[in-house]
């Protein structure tokens, strides 16, 4: 603590810049980098308060002040985007982080090396597929003659085949199977190395105390990437309101539109398909402002609590 | 330092997480550029050639110009070494790169084109109004003047008015609806309740008028013949709910009532009033029709989460008794496959039928005059190469025989032959080559959303398009579909349908009105609701187990859109026709 005040007290000399100047020049560009990509984008929010037309530019563009919000809040299908994102948000973090952090341990737990290996190159294979690919089988599969509807079939569960992608009711469900599905492995990488730096004389101690494997999983390996799952679900808190596009979008249809479309669908069809850029703005700020906000909010709590935090 | 390592190990792992995230984005970004690319060069690779040959046999010509073309309907691409793509470029000297919608739907392709600011040369979409706002389009009415015997031939001054935007300039030019000499119209190129003629056939060629006929015949049909020949179940009906496509369920009710296909809103024509079609009688009776029908099994129950793709692959099997749709939506790819598949010969091939809410009224389903539909069409961007050369070719589309009968009839002695007294035909085998599409894609090249027109051709014996020419017709017929017309006394599908022969108002029809609202009007932010609503409800109507609760929720949710606001606009647009 001490050195780093002393630091800043240091007085900034022409010299100590020519000594860091290559520093300084890759610290330029980031910054300039930065600046473009991250900064310049924002004065497009002007277009919330505008009635923007693309023809017409942000300069010739009338301005309406709040009446892109006051509209945006007046309509019922923006509240229920708004439960759609929020709740599947919830709903798939809750999921993928339970699924990733029991599934990291228990591959923990195996004992053969390769077979360890094994399992987890193919568990994070589906990372890498895109949604339209998943999405594609997820259709097969649940469609009236797919596998999941034989199956229930042939175990007499159902005597009718299930449209599932006509019912409200399992929609949110399957977008979190999905998201479990293509992302479980993958998360587990990070919580798998957190286990790795986990002292192995502490499990030493514990084995000669008598502890079981559960006592050990318990006790040892679960406080010992408490901080990694709790860094982790601050960062991904920010992301709920992400709760994503491309799974709604290519699963959902005018049936279960109620409960399948999430803010970054609305944006893409009040700006992009109804060229109301404004409002389609106006909604990507909310958006923004809310997760800001979440993050914020939930970095506070940690604190409070004593946990690990991001600032 | 435990500690410090953790959150570094981490960091990195975020990082590489995050990186990844990143370059998986920009990777399928990277991908589609590309795929551009490398489309745009095999373009610009068989224009090279194409150049070198036209260098030899034309060398009059001069040079070939490559134009693209988006269409915001889905569509078939044909090869860029298409033969009589080639032989157009090489005699008009243009050839044209048309891409059609894929996966997403014709608003949000427009709005993407929009946001991107980058246009192809030529453009034909749903949305004109918004691509007119966004100054992308380039005003025409200079290059129609330099033509003037396309003006006159093409519109009258009445239509050209109609596609006058507020700006006072017209954009665009509807390629269809035009029909040249007598009417040669073989096709009910409408919208219709379809019904297969095996069915008909096997029940002995009914009279069937209503609805409730309709169904019940399709539900004897199916007790009695559950499968088809080859074992596949046969579905009674279907619906395509998908996108603007749920025309095919939504507006069944206006027709139903007996009036025209004036597609947002019924015109009542003595009192001058716009009627909203959704909340009347006819359509209530219509819902509860097709809820009765769903909860008898009759109705395929994938229908409310079937894409078009996927309706279209059920109906060329062959299982689908009935629908409701228009001509153009299902019959070009269909009944080739069809005829591939020796499908019409089992009596596969749909007939339309002029239903209506009660026996004995007066139907209106078919349109007998050129709709001109003023709501789209082509139109040349402001980022197009040479505007000059591209609305010459627009112009070529419409006044130059010679290019029209290339581009639908094709070859000649390869794809048509020409009998003594100069009337075109087709061999059984130049029929079937040309349902191929194999074929379609490496031979014929219709540019099928550039002018083109019906009835008869300037030479005065044969049809502008062969499936409208009387002996082909004949000829091309399936027999059960030819036993169809003859036991009912019918020449062809106008026939068949048998609607009333009357001219349609100034204002007809209605829906290249509200196509082109926008929600800049609190009408326009009403019609964008109504039709979310519909979507969601109207298949909900048709599964709920019981009707009555089903409309009511819908009617309820429908009345929060504020339809009276677009039924005001739509009023008021009608006003001006008084």
């Amino acid at each position: 603590m001490a050195r780093v005040k002393q630091k800043k007290d240091r007085k900034v000399t022409w010299k100590e810049i020519k000594r860091q100047k290559s520093l300084l020049i890759i610290a330029f560009f980031v910054t300039v980098y930065g600046f473009i990509f991250y900064y310049w984008p924002l004065t497009g929010w002007i277009m919330a308060f505008q009635n923007y037309k693309p023809g017409k530019g942000i300069l010739g563009s009338k301005f309406v002040g709040l009446d892109k919000f006051k509209f945006l809040f007046q309509d019922a299908a923006f509240i229920r985007v708004i439960r759609n994102t929020f709740c599947m948000g919830v709903l798939n973090l809750v999921t993928t982080t339970i699924m990733a952090i029991l599934f990291a341990v228990l591959l923990n737990e195996i004992r053969s090396t390769i077979a360890k290996k094994l399992v987890q190159t193919i568990s994070y294979m589906p990372h890498f597929l895109s949604w339209i690919i998943v999405t594609g089988i997820l259709h097969d599969a649940l469609s009236s003659t797919g596998i999941i509807n034989d199956l229930l079939m042939r175990l007499g569960a159902i005597t009718n085949a299930i449209n599932f992608f006509a019912h409200p009711k399992y929609f949110w469900p399957i977008v979190a199977f999905a998201n479990c599905w293509k992302e479980t492995g993958w998360n587990a990488i990070i919580y798998l190395a957190a286990i790795t730096a986990i002292d192995p004389s502490l499990y030493e101690a514990a084995s000669i105390d008598g502890a079981s494997r559960l006592q050990k999983i318990r006790y040892i390996t679960l406080p010992g990437i408490k901080p990694t799952i709790m860094i982790l679900l601050l960062m991904n808190i920010g992301n709920v309101l992400n709760a994503g596009f491309e799974v709604q979008y290519l699963l959902g249809n005018g049936l279960v539109q109620s409960v399948s479309q999430t803010i970054d669908i609305y944006v893409l069809n009040w700006g992009i398909s109804q060229n109301d850029f404004s409002l389609g703005t106006a909604a990507g700020i909310f958006k923004s402002a809310v997760s800001i906000a979440l993050i914020v909010i939930c970095n506070y709590l940690a604190k409070r609590a004593g946990e690990e935090r991001l600032f | 330092m435990k500690k410090k390592l953790i959150t570094l190990l981490l960091a990195s792992a975020l990082t590489v997480s995050a990186l990844a995230g990143c370059g998986g984005g920009s990777d399928s970004g990277a991908a589609s550029d590309t795929a551009a690319a490398d489309s745009g060069s095999d373009a610009a690779d068989a224009a090279d050639a194409g150049e070198s040959d036209s260098a030899d046999t034309s060398a009059s010509n001069g040079e070939v110009t490559d134009f693209t073309m988006f269409i915001t309907m889905p569509g078939s691409e044909i090869n860029s070494d298409n033969e009589i793509a080639q032989m157009i470029a090489d005699r008009w000297g243009v050839k044209i790169k048309e891409t059609w919608l894929t996966g997403q739907t014709a608003a949000e392709a427009t709005g993407t084109l929009i946001a991107s600011g980058e246009y192809p040369d030529y453009i034909d979409s749903d949305d004109m109004a918004q691509l007119v706002d966004a100054g992308a389009l380039v005003p025409l009415d200079d290059y129609i003047d330099q033509y003037p015997e396309f003006k006159e031939t093409w519109f009258t001054p009445e239509e050209w008015e109609k596609f006058r935007q507020p700006d006072g300039h017209i954009y665009w030019i509807n390629p269809f609806g035009n029909t040249m000499g007598e009417s040669t119209a073989t096709t009910h190129n409408d919208e219709a309740f379809w019904i297969q003629v095996r069915v008909l056939e096997w029940a002995g060629y009914p009279e069937i008028n209503t609805l409730d006929e309709y169904f019940k015949l399709l539900e004897d049909y199916v007790a009695a013949n559950p499968t088809m020949e080859d074992g596949t179940p046969n579905i009674p009906y279907t619906i395509l709910c998908e996108d603007w496509r749920y025309f095919c369920i939504e507006n069944a009710g206006q027709f139903l009532a007996g009036y025209p296909n004036d597609g947002s809103v019924i015109v009542n024509k003595e009192t001058m009033t716009i009627e909203d079609y959704n909340t009347s009688e006819d359509t209530k009776k219509y819902f509860q029709e097709l809820n009765a029908a769903y909860n008898k099994g009759l109705i395929d129950t994938e229908f409310a989460t079937q894409t078009y793709d996927e309706y279209i692959a059920k109906l060329s099997t062959g299982r689908v008794l009935g629908m409701c749709d228009q001509w153009w939506d299902f019959a070009y790819t269909v009944n080739d496959v069809f005829k591939q598949q020796g499908l019409d010969e089992q009596g596969c091939n749909y007939v339309p039928l002029g239903l209506t809410t009660e026996e004995g009224m007066v139907n209106r389903w078919h349109t007998y005059d050129d709709t001109v539909n003023q709501a789209s069409g082509v139109a040349i961007t402001v980022d197009c190469k040479d505007p000059d050369k591209a609305f010459k070719f627009i112009v070529d589309c419409a006044m130059d025989q010679e290019l029209h009968d290339l581009r639908f009839w094709g070859v000649k002695d390869v794809d048509y032959n020409v009998d003594d007294d100069g009337l075109y035909y087709r061999t059984d085998e130049q029929r079937m080559e040309c349902a191929d599409t194999s074929y379609q894609a490496s031979h014929l090249c219709q540019y099928s959303y550039m002018p083109q027109w019906g009835g008869t051709s300037r030479d005065g014996k044969n049809a502008n398009k062969p499936e409208e020419q009387t002996s082909e017709f004949q000829n091309g017929m399936a027999t059960p579909l030819k036993n169809c017309f003859d036991a009912y006394g019918a020449r062809n599908y106008v026939d068949m349908i048998g609607s009333v022969v009357e001219t349609n108002g100034p204002w007809f029809p209605m829906y290249s009105y509200s196509n082109n609202f926008t929600t800049d009007t609190p009408g326009g932010v009403a019609w964008a609701k109504m039709g979310e609503i519909k979507h969601e409800y109207l298949p909900k109507v048709v599964m709920g187990a019981d009707f009555d609760t089903a409309w009511e929720d819908y009617m309820a949710q429908y009345e929060s859109c504020k339809p009276e606001d677009f039924i005001g606009e739509m009023q008021a647009i009608l006003d001006t026709f008084k």
